[in-house]
């Protein structure tokens, strides 16, 4: 279905700015509606978009993330992909091996296997040679600044490294949608601004949407637009804001 | 890399678990096959014990429980030499005797005339002289057990008997006999003119038609049954006790192997619940997930069974030089037996690995990846 999704969507590209996902009323509660993880969000992220997700610890930001990517699911509402909703598994899963690359905060790297072989995994079962997805992992490394180190188990490498192992997996399916939940969030400084500098210029080189979810003000503002969420709800969208004309044009809108 | 390789990888990397989960399913293969084997062997060693004494039929006393609980008058035994076919036979009394220093073993009373001397497999010595008495051919393992040699005394029913040979015989049962003239251990047992069974070789024993016959025309005497060597067994209730036994220790052995086995492979599976989740997050599908556990489920398992294989053939070199089980019973993993438990050892790997595995990608992925 996805793919008739992705065909679909193809006649429409010269708009420029056509929405790539959306959240259409979407809600998620656990615990049996003891905790509200996220209330009734409306959200549209437009393909080339550089987004950033705030809000305080437990506003919903790592939710928002999880249902973006299809690891959970809204209670009610539902996602739509390039205008069409996702209601399947396995679209999410295409989706995930295809068009939507994910970075953790925890890196989420097979402890046993090397800096290659954790970007090599994501291209398993996509009909390439393993020449070939060798080759392609090894370029994806060099891409995110590790190709000297490609052979080192992910857990002899720094906390820097591993980001960048994961970025490396998280872009070598060329996805449209970049989603990263705190990627620097475990990271020393020095360490967390070369990250975000690898994160903006994949962005800026590629065009991949980018939603990056952040409690640090200042990597926030480096993204074109900002959503706060507070207790599980969008209160502040700037793209609606400048929508509605409340603030000035940024200059990567 | 592939899945196969993945595996591989994972398996090398992780080398406790995959240690520990190997030694588990080891253990248990080859436990089971050494219970199993061990189990089959009692009955499997009473009938290389017969077999090698040879025969064509067994003559036992009709309604008798167990085989060496019944008694046939040695004049029966004279009526049925006399049957037309028969070509040799002997009369042959069974005693447990106590012989002082190892306890019971197992004793045959031979006919001085019995061809069954000329058919022992001597290694040393001689077997007694017709119309010898208190002497006696042990077994080598019977010799090596009681400590005796040739020529030396040997206490049997509290009497004297002199070690004038030491049988080579190939079965373990008969590697513990003591074998002694007739007439000395119906005096011990006071069984005079009685033997235990008598074997009987027929002319043309090829011929199944001429062997029923022979059998009938036995059976016709009265109060005697024939069975063929591999039948004996059937009739005895001793056995037939012994084979529940060993069924249900069979079962026993298996349950628990394959609880092992389970344990083994959910638990190493169950670990990886985070890295499922990693392969969700990543894009892969549920049935790839699946068949990258099953893949590395399946390694552990081939090595496991590799080496449980491995320990049930140390265990068979082993137990036969323990005079407490070697003399006793034989330990024998065949392929017949290996087989079957290593065809069930894979199933409940590929059971193991698949459960935890269906459960972990049925779980929300973003829960998974929670998991530590």
């Amino acid at each position: 279905m996805i793919e008739a999704i992705d065909r679909g969507a193809g006649s429409n590209r010269s708009s420029g700015a056509r929405s790539l996902i959306a959240l259409r009323g979407v809600s998620r509660i656990h615990d049996g509606g003891a905790i509200a993880a996220l209330r009734n969000v409306d959200l549209q992220i437009r393909e080339g978009d550089c987004v950033a997700v705030v809000g305080a610890s437990g506003s919903g930001k790592s939710s928002l993330i999880n249902i973006l990517c299809g690891i959970d699911y809204p209670t009610s509402g539902h996602v739509v992909w390039e205008g069409r909703p996702i209601r399947k598994k396995s679209d999410w899963v295409w989706l995930r091996r295809l068009r939507i690359g994910v970075v953790f905060q925890e890196f989420n790297l097979i402890p046993t296997l090397t800096a290659l072989e954790n970007v090599e995994l994501a291209l398993l079962g996509r009909g390439m040679s393993a020449k070939h997805r060798y080759t392609r992992a090894g370029m994806v490394l060099g891409r995110v600044g590790l190709d000297h180190r490609p052979h080192h188990l992910v857990t002899r490498l720094s906390g820097g490294e591993r980001q960048r192992v994961a970025i490396a997996r998280a872009i070598v399916s060329e996805p449209k949608l970049l989603l990263a939940d705190e990627p620097t969030g475990n990271l020393d400084s020095i360490s967390a601004v070369k990250i975000a500098d690898l994160l903006f210029h994949l962005h800026e080189m590629t065009g991949m949407t980018l939603v990056l979810v952040t409690h640090d003000d200042a990597l926030a503002a480096r993204c074109s637009r900002q959503i706060r969420l507070r207790d599980g709800a969008v209160v502040d969208d700037t793209l609606q804001a400048l929508l509605s004309g409340t603030v000035a044009p940024r200059s990567k809108i | 890399m592939n899945l196969v390789s993945l595996a591989l990888r994972n398996l090398k990397r992780r080398p406790v678990r995959t240690f520990l989960s190997v030694v588990g399913i080891g253990l248990a293969v080859g436990g089971a096959l050494a219970l199993m084997s061990l189990s089959r062997s009692i009955a499997d060693s009473a009938r290389e014990g017969i077999a090698e004494i040879g025969g064509d039929l067994i003559v036992m006393q009709r309604g008798t429980s167990d085989i060496f609980g019944g008694f046939i008058p040695e004049a029966t035994v004279g009526r049925i030499a006399a049957i037309s076919g028969v070509a040799r036979l002997s009369g042959m009394l069974v005693a447990f005797a106590p012989s002082g220093v190892a306890g019971n073993v197992l004793a045959f009373g031979w006919p001085d005339t019995s061809y069954l001397w000329k058919k022992i497999p001597l290694r040393e010595g001689r077997v007694p002289a017709t119309g010898e008495r208190h002497a006696a051919v042990i077994g080598d393992a019977a010799a090596a057990s009681m400590g005796r040699k040739l020529n030396d005394e040997l206490e049997l029913f509290g009497g004297t008997f002199r070690v004038v040979g030491i049988a080579g015989y190939a079965s373990t049962v008969n590697r513990g006999l003591v074998l002694v003239p007739l007439a000395d251990l119906q005096e011990a047992t006071y069984r005079p003119r009685q033997v235990t069974i008598a074997t009987v070789t027929i002319e043309n024993a090829a011929d199944r038609s001429e062997l029923a016959r022979v059998r009938e025309d036995i059976e016709a005497l009265g109060d005697v049954i024939a069975a063929a060597p591999d039948e004996v067994l059937d009739h005895d209730r001793n056995f037939a006790a012994l084979d529940a036994l060993s069924r249900a220790v069979a079962i026993i052995a298996v349950a628990v192997s394959a609880l092992n086995v389970l344990t083994a492979l959910v638990l190493a599976t169950q670990e990886r619940t985070r890295e499922i989740g990693i392969f969700v997050a990543i894009g892969w599908s549920n049935g790839r997930i699946m068949k990258s556990i099953v893949i590395e489920g399946l390694v552990m398992c081939a090595i496991g069974c590799g080496l449980g294989v491995l320990m049930s053939f140390l265990a068979e070199y082993a137990f036969p030089r323990i005079p407490a089980i070697g003399n006793l019973i034989s330990f024998k993993p065949g392929v017949g037996l290996i087989a079957p438990v290593v065809g069930a050892a894979f199933v409940l790997c590929v059971l193991g690995a698949l459960l935890p595995a269906w459960r972990a990608v049925r779980m929300l992925p973003a829960e998974a990846l929670r998991r530590m």
